[in-house]
């Protein structure tokens, strides 16, 4: 079973790469070649672990591309300890001040500044991912669902290990039960939390990797149609429109990367909120 | 489209990594760098407001200074103008006083005088009357008697005047 998943995976990336080439020359292979640009190609293929496949794909290592440039800009712009920073310390000191400023103190108060390195982390992470994306010849590891599921998980975890922190173990746990219930109705609602915990993240997850996929799907399509009409004429409209996308995606990537950071406080500052 | 073990592995063992290093080689360094420059700025803001109130003080203080050395000089020149005049209206009135002294006593050195001439007149003219009369009735009259004749005479002479 292991290896179907892993022979899936080459499959797929294999009928994707036909699709492709079917779609130069023609509709009929208009959404399969959308769907490679979309899915994740095996770059490495690792052996299954305990039914996880550790392929590494082009969405790992975008990831890995996007930590090695957030390493060399944050190093080498503090690798000197000044007062007052200049040229790139400077744009990514505002940005810090930023995510402090408008997301992690108005939605956690002050003690979440505990928290500040896992936020600014996905902020930065999430920001780049999404420009490497738009990036011609990369792709947009935040529009792989496992990626922001991880994330999201993560998120999930960070906000577990604050009210644990906070209120203890069993503490944590009375968060699932919303203060002020008749006795009667706590069997019902301990589920009810639990779902609503999950929802939460699972939205989390969903609406990034939903925005990030969203655009490059309607620029990959508009993009087909001249492969449709199959003649120079068309291309002046369509290659207006995805200019227009992709700036507008330029604007999402920003949007979505601090709509996940933001929610993400609110969420590990909901479990270190008190009753009340 | 459905979520892949491996790639949530992956992404987790990714993110864990750059996050432990980023908060080494970034976060920790920013933040505190920027808690050490917000304390900076406050504490110089802090010191810049007090040195303005110094100043302010000061400026006060001076203009207060300036205002008493005015004042105390217009004080200073206003009683010499007081003495001055006083002085003055001293040394008119001593002069005024001199004068109407003066006049008086030479008034007085007139009359004085003129008393005298109308004395000595008077004693002349008994002398000369006196000596006449001798020289008329050859006998000398006693002074005494004479006076009174002469006397007598002069009432007449005023009489008829």
């Amino acid at each position: 079973m292991v290896e179907h998943v892993a022979e899936q995976v080459v499959e797929h990336g294999a009928e994707a790469a036909q699709a492709a080439e079917h779609a130069a020359h023609g509709a009929e292979g208009g959404s399969a070649f959308i769907m490679h640009h979309i899915l994740a190609q095996p770059v490495i293929k690792l052996p299954t672990v305990y039914g996880v496949d550790l392929t590494i794909t082009n969405h790992v290592l975008m990831m890995w591309i996007t930590s090695l440039i957030l390493l060399l800009a944050f190093g080498l712009s503090f690798r000197r300890k000044k007062l007052v920073p200049s040229g790139l310390a400077n744009a990514l000191e505002a940005a810090v001040v930023y995510i402090r400023d408008d997301v992690i103190i108005p939605n956690m108060g002050h003690h979440g500044m505990m928290y500040a390195p896992y936020l600014l982390t996905a902020f930065f992470f999430i920001l780049l991912c999404n420009l490497l994306g738009l990036v011609p010849g990369g792709a947009t590891a935040t529009g792989n669902i496992g990626v922001t599921a991880a994330l999201a998980i993560l998120t999930l975890v960070m906000g577990q290990i604050a009210g644990i922190r906070k209120f203890g173990f069993w503490g944590n746990m009375k968060h699932l039960i919303p203060g002020g219930l008749p006795g009667f109705l706590i069997p019902i609602m301990i589920p009810v939390e639990i779902v609503s915990l999950m929802a939460k993240h699972i939205a989390l997850a969903i609406r990034l990797f939903a925005n990030m996929i969203a655009g490059h799907i309607t620029i990959l399509a508009i993009m087909s149609l001249i492969f449709i009409f199959k003649s120079w004429i068309v291309a002046p409209a369509p290659l207006l429109i995805i200019i227009f996308c992709a700036i507008l995606e330029i604007l999402i990537a920003f949007i979505q990367a601090y709509v996940f950071t933001i929610l993400s406080a609110v969420f590990i500052g909901m479990n270190m909120a008190e009753e009340h | 489209m459905t979520p892949q073990g491996g790639t949530i592995f992956w992404t987790a063992v990714t993110f864990i990594a750059l996050l432990l290093m980023l908060w080494k080689v970034a976060w920790k360094p920013i933040i505190q760098g920027l808690a050490e420059r917000e304390t900076k700025i406050r504490e110089s803001l802090e010191a810049a407001d007090k040195a303005n109130q110094k100043v302010q003080e000061a400026l006060t203080n001076q203009q207060n200074v300036i205002a008493a050395a005015k004042k105390e000089a217009m004080d200073i020149v206003e009683k010499n103008r007081k003495a001055a005049e006083l002085v003055r209206e001293e040394i008119i009135q001593k002069a005024n006083a001199d004068a109407a002294a003066m006049l008086t006593n030479a008034k007085r050195e007139i009359e004085l005088s003129r008393d005298k001439a109308i004395e000595d007149i008077r004693n002349l003219a008994v002398e000369l009357s006196m000596a006449a009369t001798k020289q008329l009735i050859g006998k000398a009259l006693d002074k005494s008697e004479h006076e009174s004749l002469i006397q007598n005479s002069i009432k007449r002479m005023e009489k008829l005047n």
